[in-house]
């Protein structure tokens, strides 16, 4: 056993640890300031795993413990790339919640351990290598979830956020460990590597088609992709502006890793039958986030349902597999990143003053501070998808993986058509908040909005990394590249009909 | 001709489910404690198929820890609140159909899958040791990692409940 593979783990569970006893300790002024000392301690993190990234981005180690032969635990390529996607998320979701931490009454060092264990669910759910280790991270990351869905706990529509995201979260891992429970009584392991070498034979089994079924019933809950979106609008809406974007985009990725795991890394063969399902889910989720999102007023929510349109275009990717799909949706993801946190750190600043979450507490953003409104502007330029920000390129390449894939299955060219009509349409309601910033009449509050040098600079770095992967997105795409060639095996599309049904 | 074990399993599965019904969607009673008492025959009826399996240990932790403790806290719970009995609720008859539908549509491609499945070389019959020596080896040893993930769990759990409990301070 090899403790240096799980270093960033290690030090994540002693930071939250440590922020949760520092709190017997610290006056209760000096409290807000661990979030501080917890996100500087995840930015020593970060850019200690930049190590592994760059020395030697295709090497591949295991966990094996035990009798078996593949470990649960893989750091590999797109292990690390994920951890490091975590840790910046983390980090900067930590700044938000300095920021945003007069509006929680109470217990505001656990938040920020809680960040730091959800945090660590996620770092474990990147490195999952068995159905066991994925289904303990998810659990983690969802029953943490819940306590910080729920931290507002005077505020009803934060409670109501926290129950809503239990029940139907229990439900999806009940589904979840039904699932594995088949998986595991079909295939007679639930690692991912041994399933793959029995994939041939497994292939032929019902059992076991269902139990993959209904194990990425689970992974879908997470991302959020219809028919499993039904919780996003309003535990978006109900949760903490920090929570919410936490969830958004750290729980979102989650799911996606795993996906990613499981459909290339356990089942490729199936996977690559099964693209129709994959089709028109993701087409699907497209439409309905685009087109619920744009009657919406409360920005929560208009969040919620794009997190929805986003999942969809995430699946872009993953159903035109081979490669370059898989390498545009890693690609897009850490673009999404800097976006939705630039956007949630805007957010969580304006609403800490008000009450009230309609679009109509942006009007006047302009004024009361450039700012901010610069960075909100720029943050939903870059989720329409407009050059030269990363939003732009991710579609770019997301979709020119499904043309790719196009020549193979007709189908391809329908999604293609889907998501630009999601697009079109998302251009619509992201432009709405624009419009609200600076010509939406006037706000009753004209007072400046004051906020912090960490969220200057968190809103900064995220303004950078915008840019940067819009601009010069090389280095992003490469690394998104050999992570995905080092550790997952997708295989051609085939234009089969669907054996997986 | 169906041996011993296999009769107790169906027998103990059909009261599983029977409990099961009755705990959630009882026709006669409306009563929070009745609901209760039959969750506790469901659990005790999945215990039985616990043992049916040769995993005794976890038959018995079934029993004891939520047959017992979890049902007391449940029962606690009930009485503190009062609930006498609970308000019938106005069925919706959108939400039953289409709940209906999903419902046929999983059990359908489940029992099809069932059906065309066929009896597996038992890959995971060697593993039926139910023993506390075994479980605890496995625990310590191949799945020790996912273990001590789940005590950061319970850890947050605890600081979560605490939390969203403790009165107001300040």
């Amino acid at each position: 056993m090899n403790l240096s593979l799980f270093q960033s783990e290690i030090a994540v569970v002693l930071l939250g640890l440590g922020v949760l006893l520092a709190d017997l300790w610290l006056p209760s002024e000096a409290r807000n300031k661990l979030g501080y000392a917890a996100a500087a301690g995840l930015v020593a993190i970060f850019l200690y795993g930049f190590r592994g990234l760059l020395i030697d981005p295709v090497h591949v180690s295991v966990f094996p413990i035990g009798g078996s032969k593949f470990g649960m635990f893989i750091q590999d390529g797109l292990a690390v790339y994920f951890k490091q996607f975590f840790l910046l998320a983390a980090a900067i979701v930590l700044l938000m919640s300095v920021e945003y931490s007069s509006r929680f009454t109470a217990g505001i060092s656990e938040f920020y351990s809680l960040t730091l264990f959800a945090l660590l669910g996620m770092l474990f759910a990147a490195s999952s290598n068995d159905f066991v280790m994925m289904f303990v991270s998810l659990e983690l990351i969802t029953i943490t979830f819940v306590v910080l869905n729920s931290f507002q706990r005077n505020r009803m529509a934060s409670l109501e956020a926290g129950v809503k995201y239990l029940i139907i979260g229990a439900l999806a891992s009940a589904f979840m460990v039904f699932g594995i429970a088949l998986v595991f009584g079909s295939a007679g392991t639930t690692n991912f590597e041994e399933v793959r070498a029995l994939q041939k034979t497994l292939a032929a089994n019902p059992v076991f088609l269902v139990g993959l079924l209904l194990v990425t019933v689970g992974l879908g809950f997470k991302i959020a992709a219809v028919p499993f979106q039904i919780w996003a609008p309003d535990v978006y809406q109900g949760s903490p502006a920090p929570a919410t974007a936490f969830l958004a985009v750290g729980s979102k990725a989650a799911g996606i890793v795993l996906l990613m795991r499981v459909l290339f890394g356990a089942v490729p063969m199936l996977t690559s039958h099964a693209t129709k399902l994959l089709i028109v889910v993701a087409a699907i989720t497209i439409l309905y986030g685009a087109l619920c999102a744009i009657p919406q007023r409360n920005i929560k929510r208009l969040m919620g349902y794009s997190s929805i349109a986003n999942a969809g275009f995430l699946l872009l990717g993953v159903a035109a597999a081979p490669h370059e799909g898989l390498t545009a949706t890693l690609y897009y993801l850490t673009g999404y990143l800097f976006t939705v946190l630039a956007a949630f750190l805007v957010i969580a600043v304006v609403l800490r003053e008000t009450e009230s979450e309609d679009i109509s507490v942006l009007h006047g953003l302009g004024h009361r501070s450039p700012y901010l409104a610069l960075a909100l502007t720029l943050s939903m330029v870059s989720l329409a998808g407009v050059p030269p920000l990363a939003g732009f390129f991710g579609k770019f390449l997301l979709l020119r993986s499904v043309m790719a894939a196009g020549t193979l299955d007709s189908s391809y060219y329908l999604l293609v058509a889907v998501a630009v009509v999601g697009v079109v349409l998302s251009i619509y309601y992201y432009l709405g908040i624009i419009r609200a910033i600076y010509w939406g009449g006037t706000n009753p509050d004209k007072s400046v909005l004051r906020f912090g040098i960490t969220t200057k600079v968190a809103l900064a770095i995220c303004i950078a990394g915008m840019l940067y992967a819009g601009v010069l997105p090389h280095f992003l795409v490469q690394t998104a590249s050999n992570a995905v060639g080092s550790s997952l095996h997708p295989e051609p599309v085939t234009a089969q009909t669907s054996a997986a049904r | 001709m169906p041996t011993l074990p296999d009769l107790l399993f169906y027998a103990l599965a059909g009261f599983t489910l029977l409990f099961g019904f009755l705990c959630v969607a009882n026709p006669f009673s409306r009563n929070p404690v009745t609901s209760a008492m039959f969750l506790v025959l469901t659990i005790i009826s999945m215990a039985g198929l616990f043992v049916l399996l040769q995993a005794f240990f976890l038959a018995a932790v079934q029993v004891l820890v939520y047959a017992g403790a979890v049902m007391v806290l449940f029962l606690f719970v009930i009485m503190l609140l009062d609930i006498k009995e609970e308000e019938r609720r106005r069925l919706n008859k959108a939400a039953l159909g289409i709940g209906g539908v999903a419902v046929l549509a999983i059990a359908g491609l489940l029992v099809r899958a069932l059906v065309q499945a066929t009896p597996l070389a038992s890959a995971a019959g060697q593993r039926a040791e139910g023993s506390t020596k075994p479980l605890g080896r496995l625990l310590f040893t191949e799945y020790l990692l996912p273990f001590e993930i789940l005590s950061v769990l319970l850890l947050v759990a605890m600081v979560g409940v605490i939390l969203l409990s403790k009165k107001e301070m300040k």
